[in-house]
């Protein structure tokens, strides 16, 4: 099977936000940035189908010059080949615009299985992958666990609200959106990382990909949300405090 | 006086026969010597080069050489009678060199000690006396090994050990009955050609059995790596750790070799000791047979068939094995580097242990947790960040950042330091030291925050470090210079006891028992400092196993981020042993002891010792906290 | 254009309360905007189900009507919007931020040059369109380009659904045409993951037990309020190793990792061991009477009280607002 894995390279979880001068994005002087979590998940997804079935996998990353850093990561996790779409404006790009890069990257390969993550974890549209498999003109489901190669194409798990599944099959060629904690991660080993040295990164700009439309959505401004995160002591008799819990788990944090 | 005291016999005259007759069993018994001895060397000399091997200065070698080969002084030390023993008959052993070789000049008719004259009276008399000491002691180590048999010399009897006691008793037997039979006589003949002949049998035994170590140990006793657990730096890019016998050294193949089954390592071995797999001499011995068996040149998997993998992830890197290791191996390297070959190639598959590498590998400490979390705590309690001006910088850790009782061991490590009027400062971005990565065997990521937290503190210029936590210190101290220098760092107690006559005087309260962290004793012989500051602080109590024997708490080696131990608790057994001393306090030295004793109380029931940090002895005896000394979260 | 069009969602034989949700969000955006709100439900034999919008102050309501709406698949209900919006031509389509639209919205946006603004906190003047960034540590404002259909979906609980009720409007239907051989996907039924093993890890709801419980006798008062939650029940290490729970309900360092919506933490301290395993809850609560305990720094809500007067309140109180 050749399965790409379209994988983000986003700030580290840990990051301290500070918004810029332009009052439009955030500060990225200082910043570490790291895999994606669920491209991750998405990446280990396709590792053990190629170990089970073998093949190959390609990741694909647009962004920057950083970005080679975490491609070489997916590399040394076990990907065979990496394809760096250049490209330096990814931030006025809208999602439609992006999968428009990544598609134009991908259609050329023909793979069997295209998976992408979830969503980002710092844009979080969570449409990518969607919106890929539209311009590509495939197959697809979104949220999905487990991945399993059939002789009719592929059943795989998806997960659904409230703690429910469904199963659905689908055929090949395809694209699916993977969703964190489906797999156990494996780690990045000095091996990996040694191998990856001599693996190929084709560099591709997005100006030869084909000109970008304009954008349909801006993001006009960044602000720091009005919640911060605080502790909410509940006082009161416990009668009158369980029952303020209740009020809060159901509205402020809309989980009853 | 002695020309009062019967000489020793000799036979008087060799026909052409009789000296012929020796050198062809004497070159007999030395080929078949060779024949096993010269491929073990081999295959020693066949190993790869040591990557960071300096046979200079030789101060410490020869000091080590002598204390330790010369003096036994671990031979004895640990197990003082039958050490004794074993002792005497080593230095039975040296003094009969002389002897030994006047034994085949005479077989040869060239007896070069005259056992009349003054200097062979003196000589074989002082043998004797030597000779008397090897034979009680052998005798008694006979006894030890095949009447009491003490477990840690394992279940089967060693055959091969009883006729070696044999041969040896036989020797000083015949030298000794030398003395009493007539000159020239046949019985001195007989006498001579017993004693021979027993020499002969022993040589070609020893490469085949433990007692090689005769002939490797004090070599591996000089050649040791130059510092207690020292790891080697991987050679080259093609180098991951040991996986096969290609990987494995010179040094660790001369250890493997030297091993005389001892058993002193697994009987101090926390892990052996609470019922896991893991046995120290095992591994060692399972190194040996592999070498036997496969060889240096071998691409066989050194875990699987001779060691398991299982077994050499249950180490906590306490020490203790290689601590006491009368003939020098070095087991704790050998054991990271078994880590290192499953680690370094992802063969390991364990899940704590993948979320510990993921974290480390994303993130900043070794919880996981935020790294906005380690400032949220720097801001409550004020700490000022260091920025060059301050004399010293204070280390927080994944503890002291993170955990909420090494939280308050920093803020009262603080109030201390407030209190002697030493400036410090916090580095804004701290990232794990790496101890734990690094003695699970996993280069990649230690490499990572190694060298980022090098630049830090470079960019930072800091000069000295202070830190409350044992495995933070030693991996600063040693482990990072493999990636860069390293600043000065010391042990929070280190500071205290400097200060110690600036604090303030204390009545006594209570007894304290004090728990040696193995990171801090074994790793850095650190023992009076701590006691210095607890003695100040209340009644010093010493628990049965302190110092240089301090029982594990547990944690080390990464095992305090893997999952639940198999068997017993480690940090249970410790802990009862603490309590058991009846102290009202058990006084840790290191955040990691502390946790692991706190859960261990806690499923104890009844009343329980408190359990304190040094710093938090010494802070409660600071005057009251002034209002924005806030008690920590 | 025809103005603003909610796409409303059905789910168990009802309209799902989240639809309802998106109405509202639809109402501020046609005030806003002074445009018509309307909505429209894809689907199979909905006819009793659109009842119950119809009367939500909506200018006109359309029934979407296939036999392939039945059960939901991307290709089937992306073809029957793309149908609809080409015939109605609407300013807006607001949608629940649902796992289903979420698995075809952006791809029916796509079909018309647009991007979906998706999972949608609040509505500006302009319009802008809020949503968060960054899980939840910033917020952005959103403006469409303006001369296009806009898309846009809205996050659960963020706009409260209205009561008042108006007359009913006349339920119109659409019928698109789809192929069976178009719908490339086949879904299976639902289904739940077996009952049998604990599995924490994908476990929504946790109520989690510590040493503050005492004794094993008092583990039913905290088993209770996991029923009424229907949550599963965990602990910290000291219980587990007491064998008052078994070990596959520890949580923490050595025992699970844990990422459920909601972690209730009942007489927990808050040791690292345990932080570690449950610190990617999306919602804490912590009960301790301690309240310096550890654990109220990461709770989002802390009730400091005894636990064997507040647990069965709370058991109570959770009852009742499930009726």
């Amino acid at each position: 099977m050749k399965i790409i894995v379209a994988i983000k390279q986003v700030p580290e979880r840990d990051a301290q936000v500070h918004i810029d001068s332009t009052g439009k994005w955030i500060e990225e002087g200082d910043m570490q940035w790291a895999l994606n979590e669920s491209d991750a998940y998405a990446l280990e997804e396709a590792l053990q189908l190629k170990e089970k079935h073998g093949g190959e996998v390609v990741v694909v990353s647009a962004g920057p010059e950083r970005v080679g850093s975490t491609i070489r990561e997916a590399l040394a996790k076990g990907a065979d080949r990496a394809i760096h779409i250049d490209c330096d404006d990814l931030g006025h790009l809208d999602a439609l615009g992006v999968a428009r890069l990544l598609s134009a990257a991908i259609a050329p390969e023909s793979p069997d299985l295209t998976l992408t993550g979830l969503q980002s974890d710092d844009l979080g549209y969570g449409q990518t992958g969607v919106v890929l498999a539209e311009l590509l003109g495939l197959p697809h489901a979104s949220l999905i666990l487990h991945v399993e190669k059939t002789e009719a194409g592929l059943t795989v798990k998806r997960e659904l609200e409230e703690g429910w599944f469904q199963t659905i099959e689908l055929p090949l060629p395809a694209v699916l959106t993977i969703q964190s904690g489906g797999n156990k991660l494996r780690y990045a080993t000095l091996m990996g990382i040694k191998k990856a040295k001599t693996k190929e990164i084709r560099r591709v700009t997005s100006q030869e990909l084909g000109s970008a439309a304009a954008p349909v959505v801006f993001l006009d401004r960044v602000f720091a949300p009005q919640k911060q995160k605080s502790t909410q002591i509940l006082g009161g008799t416990p009668k009158e405090a369980a029952a303020a819990l209740v009020e809060k788990l159901k509205f402020e944090a809309r989980i009853l | 006086m002695i020309y009062f005291l019967p000489t020793l016999a000799e036979p008087q005259h060799f026909a052409f026969q009789d000296k012929l007759l020796f050198i062809v069993l004497a070159a007999s018994s030395g080929f078949l010597f060779w024949r096993r001895f010269g491929p073990i060397l081999k295959k020693i000399l066949a190993s790869k080069k040591d990557a960071d091997f300096r046979l200079f200065p030789l101060g410490k070698r020869s000091w080590d050489f002598f204390w330790e080969v010369l003096c036994q002084a671990k031979v004895i030390r640990q197990r003082p009678l039958p050490g004794l023993a074993h002792a005497f008959v080593f230095w039975g052993f040296c003094a009969f060199a002389l002897v030994t070789l006047n034994h085949c000049a005479v077989g040869l008719g060239i007896g070069f000690l005259d056992p009349s004259g003054w200097f062979g009276r003196l000589y074989f008399y002082l043998a004797a006396l030597f000779a008397v000491a090897c034979a009680v002691g052998i005798l008694g180590l006979f006894v030890r090994r095949f009447v009491i048999r003490p477990k840690w010399l394992g279940d089967k009897l060693s055959w091969e050990s009883g006729f070696i006691a044999l041969l040896i008793f036989l020797l000083m037997a015949t030298y000794l009955a030398a003395f009493y039979v007539a000159d020239a006589s046949s019985s001195a003949r007989l006498l001579w050609w017993v004693h021979t002949i027993t020499l002969l049998v022993f040589l070609p035994i020893i490469p085949h059995t433990k007692h090689l170590h005769l002939v490797l140990s004090p070599a591996t006793v000089f050649l040791s790596r130059g510092g207690f657990s020292r790891i080697p730096p991987l050679a080259g890019d093609d180098d991951f750790g040991l996986i096969a016998g290609t990987d494995l050294t010179r040094l660790v193949s001369l250890q493997a070799y030297s091993c005389v089954e001892c058993g002193r390592c697994t009987e101090h071995c926390p892990a052996a000791i609470t019922g896991k797999l893991l046995n120290p001499k095992e591994i060692i011995l399972g190194l040996r047979s592999y070498l036997n068996e496969c060889g240096p040149a071998s691409a066989e998997p050194l875990l699987g068939t001779y060691n398991s993998q299982e077994a050499v992830f249950q180490c906590t890197t306490c020490g203790a094995c290689e601590y006491q290791c009368p003939v020098g191996i070095e087991h704790v390297p050998m054991l990271v580097g078994l880590r290192r070959g499953a680690v370094n190639t992802g063969a390991w598959d364990d899940d704590h242990g993948a979320k510990l590498f993921l974290a480390l590998e994303r993130g900043s400490n070794a919880f996981g947790m935020s790294a906005i979390e380690r400032d949220k705590f720097i801001q409550k309690q004020e700490f000022p960040y260091f920025d060059g001006s301050q004399e010293y910088c204070l280390w927080l850790g994944c503890m002291g950042g993170y955990d909420p009782k090494g939280r308050e061991i920093i803020a009262d490590f603080v109030r201390v330091m407030k209190y002697l009027g030493a400036s410090y400062g916090v580095l804004r971005k701290e990232k794990c030291t790496g101890d734990p990565v690094r003695r699970l065997g996993n280069d990649l990521v230690y490499q990572q925050l190694a060298e980022s937290n090098l630049e830090t503190m470079a960019q930072a210029k800091v000069k000295k470090v202070v830190s409350i936590c044992p495995h933070c210190v030693r991996t600063i101290q040693e482990d990072w210079k493999e990636y860069g220098t390293p600043p000065e760092i010391e042990h929070h107690s280190e500071f205290i006891a400097r200060h110690i006559n600036q604090l303030p005087p204390v009545e006594s309260r209570g007894k304290i028992v004090y728990h040696d962290p193995c990171y801090l004793g074994r790793y850095r012989n650190i023992y009076d400092e701590p006691r210095a500051v607890i003695t100040k602080a209340g009644q010093l109590v010493e628990a049965p196993r302190s110092h240089e024997r301090s029982f594990c708490c547990g944690a080390g080696g990464g095992l305090a981020f893997l999952g639940e131990e198999k068997g017993e608790r480690v940090s249970q057994i410790r802990a009862e042993e603490l309590v058991a001393t009846g102290a009202s306090t058990i006084g840790t030295a290191c955040p990691f002891c502390n946790t692991m004793f706190r859960d261990a109380l806690a499923t104890k029931g009844g009343s329980v010792p408190q359990l304190l940090d040094i710093a938090q002895l010494t802070a409660r005896n600071l005057p009251a906290a002034k209002p924005n000394d806030a008690t920590v979260r | 254009m025809s103005g603003i069009w909610v796409v409303a969602e059905e789910r168990n034989g009802r309209i799902a309360r989240m639809s309802f949700e998106a109405l509202a969000a639809g109402h501020v955006l046609g005030e806003e905007l002074g445009l018509p709100v309307n909505a429209v439900l894809p689907g199979s034999q909905t006819g009793a189900l659109t009842a119950a919008i119809a009367t939500k102050k909506v200018a006109r309501v359309v029934r979407i009507e296939n036999a392939s709406l039945a059960t939901y698949t991307s290709d089937a209900f992306t073809l029957a919007l793309e149908q609809f919006i080409r015939a109605e031509h609407p300013d807006y389509v607001v949608f629940p931020h649902t796992y289903q639209v979420r698995d075809y919205a952006p791809a029916l946006a796509a079909r018309f040059g647009q991007v979906l603004i998706g999972d949608v906190t609040g509505i500006g003047a302009g319009p802008v369109f809020v949503r968060q960034l960054m899980q939840g540590r910033l917020s952005g404002e959103y403006r469409p380009a303006g001369g296009g259909i806009c898309f846009v979906s809205v996050q659960s609980g963020a706009f409260r659904t209205e009561q008042t009720e108006s007359v009913p409007a006349t339920v119109e239907v659409f019928t698109p045409k789809i192929e069976a051989a178009q719908i490339r996907t086949k879904p299976s039924q639902p289904f739940r993951s077996s009952a049998q093993t604990v599995d924490l890890g994908s476990a929504q709801f946790i109520v989690s037990v510590g040493r503050g419980i005492k004794e094993a006798e008092n583990l039913p008062i905290v088993q209770e309020l996991a029923a009424a939650l229907g949550a599963e029940l965990a602990a910290s290490r000291p219980i587990c190793d007491s064998g008052w729970l078994p070990i596959e309900r520890q949580v923490g360092s050595s025992g699970q990792t844990v990422s459920p919506k909601l972690y209730l933490a009942v007489g927990i301290s808050g040791a690292i061991q345990h932080l570690v395993g449950m610190k990617g809850s999306h919602c804490v609560v912590a009960i301790n009477k301690d309240p310096d305990a550890p654990i109220f720094e990461i709770a989002d809500f802390g009730i400091v009280g005894d636990l064997f007067e507040v647990v069965p309140a709370l058991t109570e109180a959770v009852k009742a607002a499930k009726r």
